[in-house]
């Protein structure tokens, strides 16, 4: 019995790893020798280990359950448990689908919102003529000031006041000029003016798919323009290319600078260009030029809701207006898809070159 | 009091080196953190609050047993890990009082915990048997071997905790004790 309580606990320290090494050595001989010690080793082994196992259970047990008695178990099961409500339920059960389903949703939303503010934009597109009937209707303070100037210069001036504005620019030497359609679009009668003076002209083809018109000037003081230093651009734009204006939103030439920044029109219009200028009423019909010189569209309109979308028509267009006239009546006319003189000049040159091929369009419309 | 449940989730990796380190607040806050989890999927698969601890107690251990082993591996979020194997735990439990086991409301990602779980099985049986030893053991040997093997006191201590004359006197009834009780435990 004594030998027994001897050997357990002398079994334990081996286990345990307490023997000395002297001890340990014997321990082990006296193992290999003794089929009995060393079989209660390995049961002694076993045992201890599931001991251990089963202690180590114990303590953690213990303090999960000091840990739980922290959680207000009660009301965390009031909160949690199923509500009698089948729709908090479903939420619950089902909260991330509903979230995913829930960001669809609001996803749909904002597509068809933009959609919507797409399609908005047929509604927005505002030709750039100058309405000059509305602003003369309008009691601003600003078109009392275009009254009085007006009454200055009226003296020797026809009766009746211009009711629309726009711009055009020449295609010809002798006097042919490409404007917008919208802009002299039920005139009684039309003038242009540039630098030199103010001339007649009469409106000789209109094609208003295209909104183009080319008018010619038909006034004896008119002198023959020298050669055109611009061309007429044969291939696209590309998207990004620099493009400028000249035009006539005032009384004054106006420069107006940007790029091309798409290559259809409003709602996907492929008549049009969208570029990135800025530009105001009576900028329409000016002539879009890219920086080599070449004219690469005709400003029409813009987006109102949006600044710096504006719209031109694309070159070829301007080229099927001008061969739908008799040829032989265009004397010195716009070259096609040729090296413009313009070309590698800078842009305050380009401008001095081309602006008194620039028009500033007057309508009159005695109704 | 109550601890502020979620305030602060901690993180993975904080919780496998508390485990490692035997560190008793990495447990508190790894037990108050996904409590509510478990309490939920419980609650709303037939369970009570009671259910929910037991299963929630046992996930944990399958926990610590797997991090101590060393084969745990961070692949997927602990947080996982526990639903899946809480879940498991349950659904066995559901299946062994032969009520339904179909249509349970998860709230969670499931990963497929059976190699685990198969080893936490052997583990529970011996942990059962051992349990049931004691049990059957009766007193003082059940709290003697208790005091020594698990609670680590010295024979000296529980000498005079039982009032035993001399050390030897413990020494031979504690001996006693563990030869009956590994009998009981051998045999079962």
């Amino acid at each position: 019995m004594r030998q027994d309580i001897e050997l357990e606990a002398i079994i334990e320290d081996y286990l345990n790893g307490k023997l000395t090494p002297e001890e340990h050595a014997a321990f082990e001989q006296l193992r290999s020798k003794d089929q009995m010690v060393d079989h209660k080793v390995v049961a002694h082994k076993v045992f201890l280990e599931s001991m251990n196992q089963y202690a180590s259970i114990v303590k953690l047990k213990e303090q999960m359950d000091a840990a739980h008695s922290h959680i207000d178990v009660a009301s965390l099961t009031e909160e949690l448990k199923p509500h009698p409500s089948k729709l908090v339920r479903l939420w619950r059960n089902n909260r991330s689908a509903v979230a995913i389903a829930a960001s669809f949703v609001l996803l749909a939303l904002v597509s068809l919102y933009s959609i919507q503010n797409n399609n908005k934009q047929a509604g927005t597109f505002e030709a750039m003529s100058q309405d000059m009937a509305q602003i003369k209707r309008s009691q601003s303070g600003l078109i009392r000031d275009i009254k009085s100037i007006k009454t200055d210069s009226k003296s020797n001036n026809s009766e009746s006041r211009p009711r629309f504005g726009g711009s055009g620019f020449a295609i010809s030497g002798n006097g042919y000029i490409v404007t917008n359609y919208h802009v002299v679009r039920g005139a009684d009668s039309i003038h242009v003016q540039n630098g030199k003076g103010s001339y007649k002209v009469q409106s000789i083809y209109t094609d208003p798919v295209n909104d183009i018109a080319i008018l010619k000037i038909n006034d004896k003081s008119f002198e023959n323009l020298p050669s055109l230093p611009y061309t007429i651009k044969k291939g696209a734009s590309s998207l990004g290319e620099s493009v400028f204006t000249l035009g006539f939103p005032k009384d004054d030439i106006v420069l107006g600078d940007g790029y091309v920044s798409s290559k259809n029109g409003i709602n996907g219009d492929t008549l049009a260009y969208q570029v990135a200028i800025p530009v105001n009423p009576g900028n329409s019909g000016g002539p879009l030029l890219d920086n080599n010189g070449n004219i690469v569209g005709i400003i029409n309109g813009k987006e109102n809701k949006t600044d710096g979308a504006t719209f031109a028509v694309k070159s070829k267009y301007i080229m099927e207006a001008l061969n739908a006239i008799p040829q032989d009546s265009l004397s010195r006319r716009v070259a096609y898809g040729k090296k413009s003189m313009l070309r590698g000049l800078k842009r305050d040159k380009q401008v001095e070159k081309m602006q008194d091929y620039v028009f500033m369009i007057k309508v009159y419309n005695n109704n | 009091m109550s601890i502020k449940i979620s305030s602060s989730l901690p993180t993975d990796r904080e919780v496998v080196l508390g485990i490692l380190n035997n560190s008793v607040e990495a447990l508190n806050k790894l037990y108050v953190a996904y409590f509510p989890m478990v309490l939920q999927f419980i609650l709303n698969n037939n369970g009570d609050e009671d259910d929910a601890k037991d299963v929630y107690q046992e996930a944990i251990i399958v926990l610590y047993n797997k991090v101590k082993s060393g084969s745990f591996e961070l692949s997927s979020k602990l947080k996982t890990y526990i639903y899946s194997v809480s879940r498991r735990i349950w659904l066995k439990k559901l299946a062994q009082h032969s009520k339904k086991t179909s249509n349970i409301a998860d709230f969670e990602d499931v990963l497929i915990v059976e190699e685990d779980m198969e080893q936490h099985e052997q583990k529970d049986m011996q942990f059962d048997k051992m349990k049931e030893a004691l049990e059957s053991l009766g007193e003082p040997c059940k709290t003697i071997i208790e005091d020594f093997y698990i609670n680590n006191q010295s024979m000296q201590d529980i000498c005079e905790k039982f009032g035993y004359t001399n050390a030897d006197n413990a020494k031979t009834q504690k001996y006693k004790c563990l030869q009956r009780l590994k009998k009981l435990f051998f045999q079962s």
